[in-house]
């Protein structure tokens, strides 16, 4: 793929309706994300973090499960050097979202690199990569990722303001809707053997490393994962 | 102390997002790197999902008595006969905090 097959809107109207398109397209994640997003902002607040700063962690860093781990790490205590590589072992999924990515988005102008790039979470991955064989249309992608971005940040700030006002919000099982969210977006695209294979391996493997509290288990139950689903795939002649 | 951790966390997280976004950084990927690079969504939101699901105060919890998992069942089911993300994870959701 090259930079010939991105979509070129020559007129604000085009534009707009790119970006409404994207914008509906991450709707429904962004909805299933509001509970994570409450839980997101009202658990900095129980951690001890101001409200600027437990808003900023939503507004600045932008990533759901690394917030999350990051605010367990302060509520402890734990030094810098261990938070910063935790996040780096968080974070490492992204390196694979942007090498996936790589054949749409790095023919774009900087500014449009660095912007898709700043937005490019889960949620956005999940439908900018879906349409494998159309042409990347930046609008779309611009749309998904920024009512997103807004979405989560409106629902931290809600968590913030209900984190200080309501007692036990801790007991009311929000980070079930991590698992909503995740599991709406894996399942549909469960699409071949391999891919069936992928997910089964990553549940044992992460339920395994937990139970064990095994460090970086999350990285090692991916990587097992995607190395044996495909090894799989090459096995029996998946077609991509 | 937290701001700073909260910049250079930010730091590390975009540095992830942008990095092979970059066209000078150099990278070709063969067809088995594409494929396995594939997989990595499933992989990696599976991997942090399972562990809330599946464990309840530090132990395997696979019994009816689990909501995590009763609920998560029902969020499978309801991907895979609809398809649709919003059906998905609302109803999944709104049964999760009745019968929680």
């Amino acid at each position: 793929m090259n930079s010939t097959e991105t979509i070129l809107h020559l007129n604000w109207p085009s534009k707009c309706k790119a970006f409404a398109k994207g914008a509906l397209a991450v709707l429904p994640l962004t909805i299933a994300v509001i509970p994570w997003g409450i839980l997101a902002g009202s658990y900095a607040v129980e951690a001890g973090l101001s409200p600027l700063q437990s808003q900023a962690m939503s507004a600045i860093l932008f990533a759901g499960s690394a917030q999350l781990v990051a605010t367990g790490m302060f509520k402890l205590g734990a030094g810098l050097m261990s938070m910063l590589l935790t996040t780096m072992l968080i974070t490492s999924r992204h390196f694979l979202y942007s090498m996936a990515m790589r054949p749409q988005i790095s023919p774009l102008p900087l500014k449009w690199r660095l912007l898709l790039g700043y937005l490019l979470t889960d949620e956005l991955f999940a439908i900018a990569n879906k349409n494998k064989g159309q042409r990347f249309d930046p609008w779309y992608a611009l749309g998904g990722g920024l009512s997103f971005y807004l979405g989560w940040n409106i629902a931290s700030a809600v968590g913030i303001i209900a984190g200080a006002n309501i007692e036990g919000l801790d007991s009311w099982g929000l980070d079930f809707a991590i698992a909503a969210t995740f599991i709406a977006i894996v399942v549909p695209n469960i699409k071949q053997p391999s891919g069936l294979l992928c997910v089964l391996i990553a549940l044992v493997s992460s339920v395994f490393c937990e139970l064990l509290a095994i460090p970086g288990g999350l990285l090692i139950s991916a990587i097992l994962a995607m190395g044996l689903a495909t090894m799989y795939a090459k096995w029996r002649g998946e077609e991509q | 102390m937290i701001w700073l951790s909260i910049f250079a966390m930010a730091a590390i997280v975009f540095a992830s997002r942008y990095l092979f976004l970059e066209p000078k950084i150099p990278l070709r990927l063969s067809k088995t790197a594409l494929q396995f690079l594939s997989y990595s969504a499933p992989a990696v939101l599976t991997s942090i999902f399972a562990p809330i699901v599946f464990i309840r105060e530090e132990e395997l919890s696979i019994g009816l008595d689990n909501p995590y998992l009763l609920c998560a069942i029902l969020a499978t089911i309801l991907a895979v006969s609809t398809r649709n993300a919003l059906i998905t994870t609302v109803i999944s959701m709104a049964v999760f905090f009745v019968i929680n």
